[in-house]
């Protein structure tokens, strides 16, 4: 049974996932934490890595079912988070115009590479295919190298995030209109929609594409080696003067760097000095000018390190899940204000049985 | 025709920057009515981030803010002044949801906090955005999206791999994922507040959100005690994989072989047999051999069709699109995703719609971003009844206006 209390907002929320790739699974890791009944149906046993299977199987049910069966569970379900390909769920029997005139509140999240429609959507896609036809790899990375992927599975993360608030904003519409909807996710356009200044600023001044900057957007806007690892600053012009107050180099009070169209011309030598400040400093010591000086300084922090913060202790940041190999620290809630509770991490299958029994005994195949 | 799931519900929007109006956006896009709060004296400072020197009105003619504020209505209110902060809260009664994205302490010493906000509404609904947090050693600390992806350990995680240095990822990206979590939010409150009639107050600490994005690699520290480690365009589970440049300037293709099944399917198209029945294992062994086969090829080729036709082989492949080429994408165009909206002062240019598709309600984007100001009339005379006597008063003393009362760079 679920280990979440009344006092869960989604308390009593049923959640099916189905295909249990890094998207789908972070959409429902979310629901589940906020007291959703969640049930992943699983995929492909390399549908997730095992350190990923850790982090976003953790509080849910999980179970093997196909065919008649699934259809009856996908019918008690009150949201449906899926992301195989275009077309998956109609195969197995779940199309979802269909699911959805047979149950008008049903809740259905589908999330793709490219979306359910158009010349790529049966196209293969992994998450560097996603984060590469979304633009941000182009924008990612050194200028004098090949474009990067950034950490992690980010463009298949994004369809998560997207995929739990469309999860949500759809359900609550269902619950005040009765009726749910078919939410179509593409990873693509997850991330075309969120190029910055860059994206708009092609489509409209006809500048053509912005080059990606590296780690240097500009001198005040950047990240710099110091004294134990990176660290950066970005500074916009109402904080570049208190900047320059804690560089403390009487040259940067010369017009051509106040100045901000003269300091742009200059930007090479305020690197230099920002350069030489910042190796003379370690990252404890940067972080902490931010809030005394509200400029904006960071370091480049490993989760090692935000695992030994006190203050994301103090803060109740992390779940703790129990492993074969040891208990497992990860992040928590995204943002505070519900009650959150990480349940346990369960064995593929070993739900199928008590799911069947809580969600559709009794119910009419 | 069927409403939007946020249909009726009004924002007091008092964000700024980028991951606030990300945030108000998709509310707006899902069918609230997003009210933009900004005062004459301290506005949204991306109105004017990029310059035009020369232009008239700038603060109404950003493309930057445009794209992140379209579906809004804009009100002016000087919330420092007693009038101004009154006035505020007579909306607040009148809003569903109210949401800012200030440095930790300044919603506080403008006398707005939560405790404040529930006297003028029983039921309101509050989301903070600041970087790290409303409580805690480390709420002080200042920071945007780049600040936030370091303080997250994401950056951390993304380098090229042959030189220890860690990146930024393109854009402030702790922005718009801050942003759809807290439009996340929203909507769990909204749930709260249908089943038990209560408000909430949401904390979203931009950093911590972010982590959630990498949580696999706090299990590897956590259990194993594994550091970052930087794969460039590699892949830690399959090979071969890494983005490959093409002819032309700057064309590049991501590449990206799974399975052995791919990989033979790969080594088809360069005509390569002798490749085709590598395990997993070799082509992880000789990914640096298999990379110079495919550089090969691809540079040979413009990136379009070497997509096309990888990916008739059945590869995973697509173009490193920039921020040019994306909008003539050709899946993005059949799927109708790039819109033009009429605007005053500016061309049309192509905005991307909502990520989110409802397939049946179907939300369409419906007005450019509001000029500085452009409902004051609306919101303060039809909504809040301040008869236009009192509205021009209002103007005289710069608690409200139509431009803002010190110009100036961002």
């Amino acid at each position: 049974m679920t280990e979440n209390t009344l006092e869960s907002v989604l308390s009593g929320v049923r959640v099916l996932e189905i295909g249990g790739g890094v998207a789908a699974a972070f959409a429902a890791h979310f629901l589940a934490g906020y007291g959703a009944d969640v049930v992943r149906s699983e995929g492909p046993e390399d549908a997730l890595t095992h350190d990923e299977a850790i982090y976003l199987c953790a509080g849910k049910r999980r179970i093997v079912a196909a065919g008649p069966e699934l259809r009856q569970l996908a019918l008690a379900a009150d949201i449906i988070v899926e992301d195989g390909k275009p077309g998956t769920l109609a195969a197995m029997g779940l199309d979802p115009n269909g699911l959805r005139a047979e149950k008008p509140a049903l809740v259905i999240v589908s999330i793709t590479a490219f979306g359910q429609d158009g010349p790529y959507a049966g196209f293969e896609a992994t998450n560097i295919v996603s984060f590469a036809m979304g633009g941000l790899m182009s924008l990612t990375g050194s200028p004098d190298r090949e474009p990067l992927l950034t950490g992690g599975n980010q463009a298949q993360y994004l369809g998560g995030m997207n995929g739990f608030g469309a999860s949500v904003t759809a359900y609550y519409g269902a619950l005040m209109q009765g009726e749910g909807d078919w939410v179509d996710i593409s990873l693509q356009e997850c991330a075309a929609g969120m190029l910055e200044l860059y994206g708009p600023g092609s489509a409209s001044t006809g500048a053509g594409a912005q080059m990606r900057m590296g780690n240097s957007v500009r001198a005040v806007w950047a990240i710099y080696p110091c004294a134990d690892g990176y660290a950066g600053v970005c500074a916009l012009e109402r904080q570049v003067h208190a900047l320059f107050d804690l560089l403390g180099d009487p040259m940067l009070n010369e017009e051509r760097f106040r100045d901000p169209f003269q300091r742009a011309e200059n930007d090479d030598e305020l690197q230099a000095i920002l350069y030489a400040w910042f190796a003379q400093r370690t990252r404890a010591e940067i972080l902490a000018l931010s809030p005394i000086h509200k400029v904006p300084f960071g370091a480049v922090l490993t989760p090692s390190d935000l695992l030994a913060s006190k203050n994301l202790q103090a803060r109740g940041f992390f779940d703790s899940v129990t492993t074969p190999e040891g208990v497992a620290r990860m992040p928590g809630r995204p943002f505070e204000g519900f009650l959150w509770t990480m349940g346990a991490l369960h064995a593929p299958g070993m739900d199928t049985e008590a799911v069947r029994r809580d969600w559709i005994a009794g119910v009419p195949a | 025709m069927k409403k939007l799931p946020l249909d009726g519900i009004r924002v007091a929007d008092l964000t700024m920057m980028w991951a606030g109006p990300y945030a108000t956006r998709v509310l707006a896009e899902m069918g609230a009515e997003v009210i933009k709060v900004e005062s004459p004296r301290s506005w949204d400072n991306i109105r004017t981030l990029i310059p035009q020197p020369g232009k008239d009105d700038p603060w109404n003619s950003s493309y930057y803010f445009n794209d992140y504020n379209r579906d809004k209505k804009s009100l002016t209110l000087d919330l420092a002044h007693p009038r101004g902060r009154e006035l505020f809260l007579r909306l607040v009664e009148r809003c569903d949801v109210v949401i800012e994205n200030y440095r930790a302490d300044v919603l506080d010493k403008l006398n707005l906090g939560y405790e404040v906000l529930r006297q003028a509404r029983g039921d309101i609904i509050l989301v903070s955005m600041a970087g790290f947090g409303k409580t805690g050693e480390e709420r002080g600390h200042v920071g945007f999206g780049p600040i936030i992806e370091q303080m997250s350990g994401l950056a951390s995680l993304s380098g090229y791999g042959d030189d220890g240095v860690p990146y930024k990822t393109g854009i402030s990206y702790g922005d718009p994922v801050a942003g759809l979590a807290a439009a996340s939010a929203v909507a769990m409150a909204l749930i709260k507040r249908h089943r038990t009639g209560e408000g909430t107050y949401v904390d979203l600490p931009q950093r911590e959100t972010m982590s959630t994005m990498i949580g696999e690699a706090f299990v590897a520290a956590s259990l194993r005690g594994e550091g970052p480690q930087h794969y460039g365009g590699r892949s830690p589970r399959w090979a071969p994989q890494g983005v490959y440049r093409c002819s032309g300037e700057e064309q590049w293709l991501a590449i990206s072989c799974r399975t052995d099944g791919e990989w033979a399917a790969l080594a088809g198209v360069f005509a390569r047999p002798d490749l085709a029945e590598l395990s997993l294992a070799e082509r992880r062994r000789r990914h640096d051999e298999l990379d110079a086969v495919i550089a090969a090829w691809a540079i040979e080729r413009e990136p379009l069709g070497a997509m096309m036709q990888l990916q008739g082989a059945g590869v995973p492949a697509g173009r490193v699109l920039d921020s040019d080429q994306i909008h003539d994408d050709p899946q993005l165009a059949a799927r109708g995703y790039w819109v033009e909206l009429p605007h005053p002062r500016m061309t049309p240019w192509k905005q991307p719609s909502t990520s989110w598709r409802l397939v049946e309600a179907n939300p369409q984007l419906r007005r450019h971003a509001p000029l500085f100001g452009e409902h004051n009339d609306e919101i303060l005379g039809e909504l809040l009844g301040i008869p236009g006597v009192e509205r021009q008063a209002l103007a005289e003393a710069g608690i409200i206006g139509d431009s803002p009362i010190n110009p100036g760079v961002g």
